[in-house]
């Protein structure tokens, strides 16, 4: 299909357009351009264990990404990942810390679960003020992301403190050994499985079943799927429920993962870049699942450029910051050619 | 009607477009077309849809830039495409679809559009309104001019469009389709209106679609076929109305093929539909339904007339299942349904053209084949396995829409690509799917051009004879009288009057103006 194609050449060289402004700004502050960008490939492919920090930055904005992506073929833009990986993240460790006892598998499947609850339950609020009062879900969905940023502080500085931390921001206690399902590097044969079965799914949902279809349906005019007897109320809140359910899985993979414990503020931006990972990548499954491992590269090539370089660490945030910049001015642009939301067809 | 005796033969044509063409890819939607219009009459531009009509008063109107040739206005050659230049030369638009914001109050919808705006960059409400006063009373209706635009009903926002047009200062009024939303009142009215503008010396391009209305306005009347200029302009007085029909459809035009339509109906007599002494909640533009009793059953097509705004999009949203019932029950398929959900409805074999095609039957954006297959999305023939086939759903889109003879490229193209009567089409081909007991079809010809009303008429008929039954809501008596085998007419929200065939046009009429009360 023409349309498709022209879509992803347009967004290769939005992100190529970024890279060069990037470069622009960087040249210009007098920095080696080409050292940048060698130990860019360097902190994000060929050096040691670059790759695998590549997938382990890609897993959560992968996971909170799809859950943008279900948002949107609904017709709701859901930017409250953040919160909602915060949530999931605490409720796993409220279980793991709470059941120390417990056998592990149980221990992290009842962790997992309870953070797709926390997460979906952080989602479902928003939605439902959406299709019961037609409330703006961007605002209430960004707004709860404080909220949940404050819930974690408040576990880590307060109940789950770990009294023995000398680090400047409050931490909880770890969890135990066992109740992990990877190493620190964040990789493992588990949560690949876990996260490329989460891709499949959400792939068949979207674009394998008659709920799919429905969502995008209503997506695409709430009015007229209203006139077809689709209870579109009911849609919205499944599709919020799943949305956030996505990111709280997140944050059980993140503690279970790599974190074992939750540090005040951890992974902040996380939330939001996602929703840039899903506009990168078009709003599709696959899409988003190339664009979270670029992105990935770039969180780990963040962290590795100032071993090599001189560069001050936030001047790679520039080219991701290029990016998101970028593609929110093409998505504006693409999206006021939209039928607009009817909001009455929502609120009644 | 009085036709002036014609400028002088040398006078200098207000439009003259010299063999004009615009394609859309592969489409050709006007070729040489050359056109000189008169100043100070009223010119019709009439054919089917997709004739090119709409193309051909765009690039009149400067938006849209031609392939080749050029619109002189007055003798002065317009840039292609330029927006501001045209309406500088004089020239104002009415579109088909509306323009206006609908966020704004019609006094700020006015406002922004003239072209001698108050001069201060700051306005007060209560001057706007004084401005406006008359203006927005000419738009018929109890349109206020502090309404929202979004909250006005189509008609008086098509009113409002219009009023907005001529409330400039323009020399050459174009009218895309001006009457495909209004009542026959409100239809006279803007045919008064035209001709009071061309005694005042302008120049007015109207795009019609029913001959009769162009009988009514015209003085010359144009008619393009397939984008190329079959005919005029030529005097109303020496044109056949034969003649113009032959030159609309053209020659040998392939006879519409039956269409079949399965229904579950069986050779009994029964009530498919009734309502109870139903009332509702009035909205803001259409008193609520009070106290109605109807029903629909087999065999049997039931006409509803009415001037609208007096119920019908009540009555429609309460049999949808989208309005609420204040008392009285809506019993479908001998089931109790008032409380019941749409969908459940739906599951029962009710189905629906609504009102609006554009956004209440089809989502403009979708693709048509996901449009063609909202019905299967409800949960009634639920299958063990989750997964579907979309290959399955596009086949079974693209069978029914060439039952339906619906003109389309691809399946994935949007809905929004295909012309008005395609769209009905294509909505008749969905709701018309097998498991239909009743069928509730509100204004189902209203903005199509000949051969689209008549499809969408023999259908219907076709349908009450296979053994469904109809509730056909219509503002066109005309429709209602060749179709109906009972006629309701609706006044302030109550049925005021029930008629059976042979119907009294006159007796019909009062009704509807609620003489009879």
């Amino acid at each position: 299909m023409t349309g498709g194609l022209q879509r992803l050449a347009s967004t290769i060289v939005l992100v190529g357009f970024s890279f060069l402004l990037t470069a622009l700004v960087l040249w210009t502050s007098g920095y080696g351009v080409g050292d940048v960008f060698s130990g860019t490939i360097q902190g994000a492919i060929t050096a040691t264990g670059a790759a695998t920090s590549t997938v382990r930055w890609a897993i959560p904005l992968l996971l909170i990404g799809l859950g943008v992506v279900i948002g949107f073929r609904a017709g709701f833009f859901n930017i409250g990942g953040q919160g909602q990986f915060y949530m999931g993240a605490c409720a796993a460790l409220v279980v793991s810390l709470g059941w120390r006892g417990g056998p592990a598998t149980l221990v992290i499947l009842c962790g997992t679960a309870a953070a797709i609850i926390a997460g979906s339950a952080w989602s479902l609020l928003p939605g439902y003020l959406r299709v019961r009062f037609g409330t703006d879900e961007v605002l209430t969905t960004l707004m709860m992301n404080f909220i949940g940023a404050l819930v974690l502080q408040y576990l880590t500085a307060g109940p789950m403190r770990n009294p023995s931390g000398t680090g400047q921001t409050a931490a909880s206690e770890r969890i135990p050994e066992a109740f992990r399902i990877t190493d620190s590097s964040g990789v493992s044969a588990t949560v690949l499985l876990l996260v490329g079965g989460v891709a499949v799914l959400v792939w068949l949902l979207l674009e394998r079943t008659r709920f799919g279809l429905t969502m995008t349906l209503v997506g695409r005019n709430p009015t007229m799927a209203r006139w077809q007897g689709i209870d579109v109320r009911r849609v919205g809140l499944v599709t919020f429920g799943l949305s956030g359910a996505l990111a709280g899985l997140a944050g059980a993979v993140e503690l279970h993962g790599p974190g074992a414990r939750l540090v005040t503020g951890f992974s902040p931006e996380v939330g939001f870049t996602a929703v840039v990972v899903a506009l990168v990548g078009l709003l599709s499954v696959w899409g988003t699942v190339v664009a979270a491992i670029f992105f990935g590269g770039l969180q780990s090539a963040i962290l590795f450029l100032p071993i090599v370089t001189d560069l001050p660490p936030p001047a790679l945030v520039l080219l991701h910051g290029m990016v998101a910049f970028l593609v929110t001015v093409k998505f504006r642009s693409a999206r006021r050619r939209r039928a607009p939301l009817v909001p009455e067809a929502l609120a009644d | 009607m009085t036709v002036p005796s014609g400028p002088a033969p040398a006078a200098v044509p207000a439009v003259r477009c010299r063999s004009l063409g615009v394609s859309f890819g592969a489409v050709r939607a006007l070729h040489d077309v050359s056109l000189d219009l008169g100043p100070g009459r009223i010119h019709a531009l009439v054919g089917q849809n997709g004739a090119g009509k709409t193309t051909l008063a765009k690039v009149l109107g400067g938006l849209q830039a031609p392939d080749s040739g050029d619109v002189h206005v007055a003798g002065r050659k317009l840039p292609s495409g330029d927006v501001r230049a045209a309406r500088a030369a004089g020239l104002a638009m009415v579109h088909q679809h509306f323009s206006l914001p609908p966020s704004f109050t019609v006094a700020e919808a006015l406002e922004l559009s003239a072209f001698r705006p108050t001069g201060r960059p700051v306005y007060r409400r209560a001057e706007l309104r004084r401005r406006w006063q008359s203006a927005a009373a000419e738009m018929g209706g109890e349109a206020v001019l502090s309404t929202r635009v979004r909250d006005l009903p189509v008609e008086t926002r098509q009113s409002l469009e219009i009023v907005r047009a001529l409330a400039t200062d323009a020399r050459i009024v174009i009218l895309d389709e001006p009457t495909a939303l209004l009542t026959p009142a409100a239809i006279d009215t803007l045919f008064e209106r035209l001709r009071r503008l061309r005694d005042d010396g302008v120049t007015v391009l109207v795009v019609l679609h029913k001959l009769r209305e162009v009988a009514a306005v015209a003085d010359t009347v144009s008619v393009l076929r397939d984008g190329e200029l079959v005919l005029g302009p030529s005097e109303m007085s020496e044109v056949s109305q034969g003649r113009l029909s032959d030159a609309i459809v053209g020659p040998a035009s392939e006879a519409d093929r039956a269409v079949g339509v399965e229904t579950t109906a069986d050779g009994g007599r029964r009530t498919l539909l009734e309502l109870v002494r139903v009332s509702s909640r009035e909205s803001a533009f259409e008193p609520g339904l009070r106290s109605i009793d109807l029903s629909v059953e087999t065999r049997e097509i039931v006409g509803v007339a009415g001037v609208e705004g007096n119920g019908q999009r009540s009555l429609v949203s309460v049999i949808a299942g989208l309005g609420a019932v204040v008392e009285g029950s809506v019993v479908l398929g001998g089931t109790e349904m008032t409380r019941a959900p749409p969908a459940r409805r739906r599951q029962r074999g009710l189905r629906l053209v609504p009102f609006d095609r554009n956004s209440e039957g089809i989502s403009r954006v979708a693709p048509v084949w996901l449009n063609q297959s909202a019905l299967r999305l409800i949960g009634w023939r639920q299958r063990r396995l989750p997964l579907i086939s979309l290959r399955y759903y596009k086949r079974q889109a693209a069978e029914a829409m060439d039952h339906w003879q619906v003109r389309y490229d691809s399946v994935t193209q949007p809905a929004e690509s295909l012309s008005g009567g395609n769209v009905q089409r294509l909505i008749l081909s969905r709701e018309m799917a097998p498991g239909l007991e009743v069928l509730v079809a509100a204004q189902p010809t209203r903005g199509l051009d000949f051969s689209a009303t008549n499809f969408v008429r023999r259908s219907l008929r076709r349908l009450r004879d296979s053994g469904a039954g109809v509730l056909l809501v219509s503002s066109d008596l005309d429709e209602l009288f060749e179709l109906s085998d009972r006629l309701l007419v609706m006044y302030g929200g109550s049925i005021v009057a029930r008629f059976e065939a042979p119907y009294d046009r006159r007796a019909v009429g009062d009704a509807m103006t609620g003489a009879l009360r």
